[in-house]
């Protein structure tokens, strides 16, 4: 089995040279199953294990596509102001530990157990925001990871992201039968492209329906709040406030659960994506605006203003659907603001006619 | 393009499908061929279909079964009165109780499946009729290369059947046949019992080609090694002569006329009808193509199988098909080209099985794009006979596949009996889809290195295990949901 033909075929597979086809007995005694014991194989043995192996192709590496950092003064400006903020804020919490102590000792023993309390919480928060944001990440990983996999058609490289995926949402009981599913998939022989798609239907649907509930419902009460508030300044605190919501609630379904930190990232990526995808909808918001401002016509000025509002919560709404996903739309094309937009309209029409 | 039906049988075609576009009206029907030459995996194709179908096996790329919109699939009674039915239960049976492969076909026979189904969208499911009619063709693989010989004069057949006996990797084996035919004066006088003699070195010539030895595919006229029921009839007693491309028209009373006169009649009786009656007027076209086959036998049967594939595909109608054009002509629309018995190989191998498919059928391919057709390519097992391990030996990891194969087939000089398993690494495919149609005729001329690096045996049917209600499990397969999404997913959404 050693020597290989030195032929035209082994030098045409330059990742691993030709092997000759060999053929081994299963009543053999020579031959063992790999869950008796994995690791040691003598040489006149066989070791025949059922799950496939693992080989990675080699493909360029995702940064490739992505716009290297540059060099941001900006950091080095938060990085001096934060590092001076805190060493104040240390500077006044060490100055009355020590006039508490000038006083009395027992209160400057209280004090500094004040503080070894609060640095703990410090610890603490800080552990849970790191977390958040490795979760986040995690996610953001996977969703390119599938991404790559589907459109390569990759079987190997779906499979490592589908069991990401499935570990990820290990924890949620809800999910178990899609999981199951799932898994049943990927024992099979499937494409890439399939298995991803099988999991977006499987696995993700039910979650899917959920977040546009969740879309919806934001949309629908920033309508409403902006067709009865009394001022403009109401109108965008609501706004902001259901925004921050949905995002916050939509990270948390599809499983990223980030924390402050986190969210302040996750908040980024969707004006980023908005502010991407703007381009490719602007025949969307055409249709919407112009439909809007038909409506506005027809129905109340504040109800028409209310629907636009509705509407443009809809498109954050969407846009941090595309982040939070930990996997990429292949199968469907994922909710779009004309999805949204007949159902408000329609309660607005309602209201209309009930004034 | 020449014409390969007459203006009648066109008019009798147009006919055909005014009357299928009404009867469609009420249940749409969807002619599915499956076209293949012998041995491709025609037969079980259609069985594990069907039986998938029927008791809703796995199917989770089919968006249908999957999404539970498929209600029910059930066979219907036979609709063509002269055409036999496709033996579905005793397919079925030989494959899951006795765990063989059914037997090659010798005949046309015929099925039709009827799928009730809800649609996705409002509109279609209120309006539409819910329900698809499939017929599926079954038929022997060989007659399928008289197809091209539809666009063939005599003159032209003669030459090109001569020049392949004639090629270096079949000289010997044509061998006696060629001598048979040196001994015959094309223009001497007609004699029965020479027609017969030569005709008779001629089948024995291509028969000889088809063993698994040569495995080769390029073997025309196809009824000479399926005769079907017209057995020693004298459309089917020809054989090629050495006459030239541009011979100027025979003397009546030679033994050439009789020999042209007998290959027109098996155009005309054979041929046209077959043609006329089972592929001029499909929907959809599956052609599987035992790839692996042709790999065990070496570069000559890959090469062969090309020709014969590309002579194949070039007879069929592919084209988009809109909805005006469709009530007077029917167009394939979708064809789909799978390798079949994909589970001989691991699956890390589809891929390049794949891409050597895409290299073997490219022509037909072309043609199909050309024609506006949607064309799509895979590695398919109707019937999945192997598991998959991996085997660590002399400190290599192999990817290896578990299976009984067939008794008789051996590895190294050991034969096995059929009932034992084993676990088979059958080598490599090269990266290089070019590479398998090169001869290595620098190493030796008759090729012993390609030979042993790559050795595909042929295995049994899966033994399948019963539920405890008794039931068989539905039959294995890999991406024959694939498969289906892709011919008939479109008509269910």
């Amino acid at each position: 089995m050693t020597d290989h033909p030195n032929d035209q075929r082994a030098s045409n597979s330059p990742s691993r040279p030709a092997r000759k086809p060999a053929a081994f007995s299963l009543d053999d005694e020579r031959v063992r199953y790999a869950d008796e014991d994995p690791d040691e194989v003598l040489s006149a043995e066989a070791l025949i294990s059922m799950a496939a192996d693992d080989e990675t192709i080699p493909r360029l590496p995702a940064e490739t596509s992505k716009p290297s950092k540059s060099f941001s003064f900006g950091k080095w400006i938060a990085i001096g102001l934060g590092g001076l903020v805190s060493l104040s804020v240390g500077l006044a919490i060490d100055n009355l530990i020590r006039d508490l102590f000038a006083r009395t000792d027992w209160l400057g023993w209280t004090a500094t157990g004040l503080a070894a309390v609060a640095v703990l919480g410090l610890l603490g928060l800080a552990l849970r925001e790191f977390l958040g944001i490795l979760r986040v990440g995690k996610i953001d990983h996977l969703r390119d990871a599938l991404t790559d996999a589907a459109e390569a058609d990759d079987a190997k490289a779906a499979q490592a992201g589908l069991k990401d995926l499935i570990a990820l949402y290990e924890g949620r009981p809800e999910t178990a039968r899609g999981r199951r599913a799932l898994a049943g998939h990927m024992r099979e022989v499937i494409d890439g492209r399939d298995l991803v798609i099988l999991a977006e239907r499987d696995l993700l649907a039910p979650l899917d329906l959920e977040a546009r509930r969740i879309v919806m419902n934001s949309a629908k009460r920033v309508s409403v709040v902006t067709a009865v508030s009394p001022r403009a300044l109401v109108d965008l605190l609501a706004v902001l406030f259901e925004n921050i919501r949905t995002i916050r609630r939509l990270s948390a379904l599809y499983g990223g659960r980030p924390g402050t930190l986190g969210f302040f990232r996750l908040t980024r990526q969707v004006v980023t994506h908005l502010a991407l995808t703007g381009g490719m909808a602007a025949g969307d918001s055409l249709t919407s605006q112009v439909l809007g401002h038909g409506l506005a016509a027809r129905l109340s000025a504040r109800l028409g203003e209310g629907v636009i509002n509705g509407l443009l919560t809809a498109r954050i709404g969407i846009a941090a659907i595309a982040v939070c996903r930990p996997a990429p739309f292949v199968a469907t094309k994922g909710p779009s603001v004309t999805d949204f937009m007949g159902e408000l309209v329609q309660r607005a029409e309602k209201e209309d006619m009930a004034k | 393009m020449i014409r390969i039906l007459d203006i009648a049988d066109e008019a009798r075609l147009t006919l055909a499908n005014l009357a299928d576009t009404a009867s469609d009206l009420a249940v749409p029907n969807l002619r599915l061929g499956v076209t293949g030459l012998a041995r491709a995996g025609k037969t079980v194709f259609i069985t594990a279909l069907v039986h998938n179908l029927i008791h809703g096996g796995r199917l989770p790329v089919f968006n249908a079964a999957a999404g539970g919109r498929l209600t029910r699939a059930f066979l219907q009674p036979q609709p063509d009165d002269a055409v036999p039915r496709f033996d579905y239960e005793s397919h079925v049976a030989a494959l899951l109780e006795e765990r063989l492969w059914p037997q090659s076909t010798r005949q046309v026979s015929e099925l039709r499946l009827t799928i009730e189904y809800e649609s996705a969208s409002y509109l279609a499911r209120r309006l539409g009729p819910g329900k698809l009619n499939i017929d599926l063709i079954d038929y022997p693989g060989e007659w399928l290369l008289d197809l091209p010989l539809l666009k063939r004069s005599y003159a032209e057949f003669s030459v090109e059947a001569l020049k392949r006996a004639r090629a270096a990797n079949r000289g010997e084996i044509a061998a006696p046949f060629l001598a048979e035919l040196s001994g015959i004066d094309p223009d001497g006088p007609e004699t029965e019992t020479s027609a017969q003699a030569l005709s008779e070195t001629f089948k024995t010539y291509l028969a000889a080609c088809r063993q698994d030895s040569h495995a080769l595919s390029m073997l025309p006229p196809g009824r000479f090694l399926m005769p079907g029921d017209l057995d020693g009839s004298p459309a089917l007693t020809f054989a090629p002569l050495d006459i030239p491309f541009d011979a100027a028209p025979a003397r009546t009373g030679t033994f050439r006329a009789m020999m042209e006169r007998r290959y027109e009649a098996y155009k005309t009786h054979v041929i046209r009808p077959f043609f006329r009656d089972h592929f001029a007027r499909l929907d959809r076209q599956i052609v599987l193509v035992d790839v692996l086959h042709a790999l065990n036998a070496g570069p000559d049967a890959l090469t062969d199988l090309q020709v014969a594939l590309g002579e194949v595909m070039t007879s069929f109608r592919p084209g988009r098909k809109s909805w005006l054009a469709s009530i007077v002509s029917r167009r394939i629309d979708r064809i789909l080209f799978a390798a079949t018995k994909a589970d001989h190989l691991h699956r890390e191998d589809h891929d390049r099985l794949e891409a050597i498919l895409r290299k073997l059928v490219a022509k037909g391919m072309e043609h199909a794009q050309y024609k506006g057709a949607e064309v799509d390519v895979l590695a398919l097992a109707a019937v999945r006979a192997t598991r998959e391990a991996t085997v660590k030996h002399g400190g290599q990891e192999l990817p290896a596949i578990l299976g009984t194969p067939l008794p008789g087939e051996g590895v190294d000089g050991t034969r096995y009996d059929g009932k034992s398993e084993i676990a088979m690494f059958p080598g490599d495919l090269p990266e290089d889809p070019e590479s398998v149609f090169q001869t290595v005729e620098s190493i030796s001329p008759n090729s012993v290195e390609v030979d042993s690096s790559l050795q595909f045996l042929r295995f049994r049917p899966p033994r399948l295990d019963r539920t405890a209600e008794g039931m068989k499990l539905s039959l294995p397969h890999i991406r024959l949901d694939r498969a289906i999404e892709f011919l008939i997913g479109d008509r269910l959404r």
